[in-house]
């Protein structure tokens, strides 16, 4: 089985940029780029069946200020190979042109079996992609699973459901976003990972490599075009205890809701 | 404007993040004209006349067997009709599971691109600027969508319901569509339906565990806490998901919605999700991690390990 892992790379939102261009290269560390949450999660989706059926994963990244970095993880944590799709003409913060990237990078990768994603991407808020990649492509498709199992026919996978679960079948040929659920929690680097990591030469993939026209996929041809990004500032003023004993802690707590009035019960 | 709203039903009614997105329609945006799109195995006139009631002018249905539950394929196909047949300048969804994974999809048929869980939208000239948080909400990007339609779906929890509709019975038509075997590659099996045997919505007092629990028995802390303060517990999706907890205490987008006096978050990162169910008067967060976008939201945090701080608490307030 051929299983293709598209991930991003992000800046951490654990990182509190006071600024609001998130990719400023000269403003954040090489620690503070990581995968996408849920782009782990569908790695992890993957790993577990190359660990119970024999796969070969690849991982495929084409947002980020270094893929490599996030791609030498995703080989790190298990996955065969990697591949970095880079261009500077490249406007991935409208969905629709990240996913007309991926279904080129397909097109070119040629033959697979099942396409896994993070539900969402975090740093835009872009959940669209998986869906819109489905669509492109037309191949069966289920979105936020929770939980997948190999069957004759294909998967079948839970997926998240206001309200409750929804149990679903689908064909190997298919693609599946993956959530942070239980079942999807990733996996850390191995030692022989990591190794393999170093010695992995990860080839680096630009538009015309995937025949794809700048001019397609470049911030002019977006329909989703970006008026503004602003900080949120919230006005909530909160009262923080971070330093002290665990029960000085809640001493400083009980006398501040005492003093605020706060009624503590029913 | 043309605008075409995606119509979800749920437990035998018009779901209530619909409502919303139909209240902000109408108090948004002059000269409107509202139609719903409602697809179904049978169709109540019950949901018909509500969404009348609030506001919508036309309800164009689609019906067929393949309708009964919602998969992307046959439902995809249903709404392209409909968008073929009313011509809207605006589709909109609200951004439930089933509003996520549909309009994408339609906005790529329609060789477009669509803004995502929008809290709110206002009109610029024949156009829509949608506003949407990011980064675990830490900033707010203002979208538009250029081109002959718009799509777009609004995140669960950021409309309120009008609380006393006026409109009128609407206008119904109906479109026919049919499926052939390429629309059936996924099948559906079953949907389990969480046992909600607790009701949350009304409950004063909350004392809610996260991720940071990490397993079943550390809920007895939380379950105790709460008794102590005559309130019930509640969990986010990751611990209802693993069975920490039964899933009736679930909160937030998937789970129950509730609005009490006192809110004890412990181990909750604050994940939108989760936080879209929450109202509450006063929050207070226990966490490890102070980045945690939760910390944001409360009125008071104690940045410790819960399971050190709980046990502390609660003796003291016995």
């Amino acid at each position: 089985m051929k299983i293709i892992v598209f991930i991003q790379q992000i800046v951490s939102t654990q990182v509190k940029l006071q600024g609001v261009d998130y990719f400023d290269a000269s403003r954040v560390s090489d620690d503070d780029l990581v995968i996408n949450p849920t782009g782990k999660n569908a790695i992890e989706g993957a790993l577990k069946l190359k660990d119970s059926q024999g796969a070969e994963v690849t991982a495929v990244c084409v947002r980020g200020i270094k893929p490599n970095k996030a791609l030498k993880e995703a080989i790190a944590m298990g996955c065969s190979n990697a591949i970095e799709i880079t261009d500077e003409a490249f406007y991935t913060d409208d969905p629709y042109l990240l996913a007309k990237i991926y279904a080129k990078a397909l097109e070119k990768i040629g033959e697979y079996d099942l396409i896994l994603l993070g539900v969402d991407e975090q740093s835009t808020s872009s959940y669209a992609a998986p869906a819109m990649l489905a669509e492109m492509l037309n191949v069966p498709s289920v979105l936020t699973a929770e939980e997948m199992e190999m069957i004759d026919s294909g998967f079948r996978v839970g997926h998240v459901l206001e309200g409750g679960k929804k149990i679903v079948e689908v064909p190997q040929k298919a693609l599946i976003s993956c959530s942070d659920s239980q079942y999807f929690i990733p996996r850390y680097t191995t030692m022989r990972g990591i190794l393999a990591a170093k010695k992995a030469v990860i080839p680096i993939w630009s538009a015309a490599d995937l025949g794809l026209e700048t001019s397609k996929v470049n911030v002019d041809a977006a329909s989703l075009k970006q008026i503004s990004l602003s900080n949120i500032v919230i006005e909530k003023e909160t009262f923080l205890i971070n330093e002290g004993e665990p029960e000085e802690m809640v001493d400083k707590l009980l006398a501040k809701l005492k003093e605020d009035e706060v009624k503590l019960g029913a | 404007m043309k605008i075409l709203v995606f119509i979800q039903i749920r437990d035998d009614k018009v779901e209530e993040n619909t409502l919303g997105i139909l209240n902000k329609i109408k108090t948004s945006i002059q000269g409107v004209e509202i139609i719903g799109a409602l697809l179904g195995k049978d169709l109540k006139d019950r949901w018909i006349q509500e969404l009348g009631l609030h506001g919508v002018q036309q309800v164009v249905t689609a019906t067929a067997p393949e309708l009964e539950v919602f998969l992307s394929a046959t439902y995809t196909k249903a709404m392209m009709k409909i968008i073929n047949n009313v011509n809207p300048r605006f589709v909109v969804a609200a951004g439930t599971v089933y509003g996520e994974d549909l309009i994408p999809r339609l906005a790529v048929r329609s060789n477009t691109s669509c803004a995502q869980r929008f809290v709110d939208f206002t009109v610029e000239g024949d156009g829509l600027h949608f506003h949407t948080p990011v980064r675990d909400d830490q900033a707010m990007k203002v979208t538009q969508v250029v081109g002959d339609i718009i799509f777009a779906t609004s995140r669960p929890g950021a409309f309120f319901v009008d609380e006393n509709p006026t409109g009128t019975a609407p206008n119904v038509t109906n479109v026919s569509v049919t499926f052939d075997d390429a629309d059936r590659l996924v099948k559906h099996v079953e949907i389990k339906k969480a046992e909600r045997t607790v009701n949350l919505k009304d409950a004063k007092v909350i004392v809610a565990a996260g991720r940071g629990v990490a397993g079943k028995e550390n809920f007895q802390i939380i379950r105790e806490l709460a008794d102590l303060l005559g309130g019930q517990i509640g969990a986010t999706r990751a611990c209802t998901d693993v069975h920490w907890v039964e899933e009736t205490y679930e909160i937030g987008q998937t789970g129950q919605s509730v609005s009490p006096d006192l809110y004890i978050a412990a181990g909750i990162s604050g994940a939108p999700q989760h936080m879209s169910g929450v109202k509450a008067k006063t929050l207070i967060v226990i966490n490890k991690d102070e980045g945690a976008p939760i910390i944001n939201y409360a009125d008071y945090a104690i940045i410790g390990d819960m399971h050190t701080i709980l046990p502390i608490l609660k003796e003291k307030l016995k």
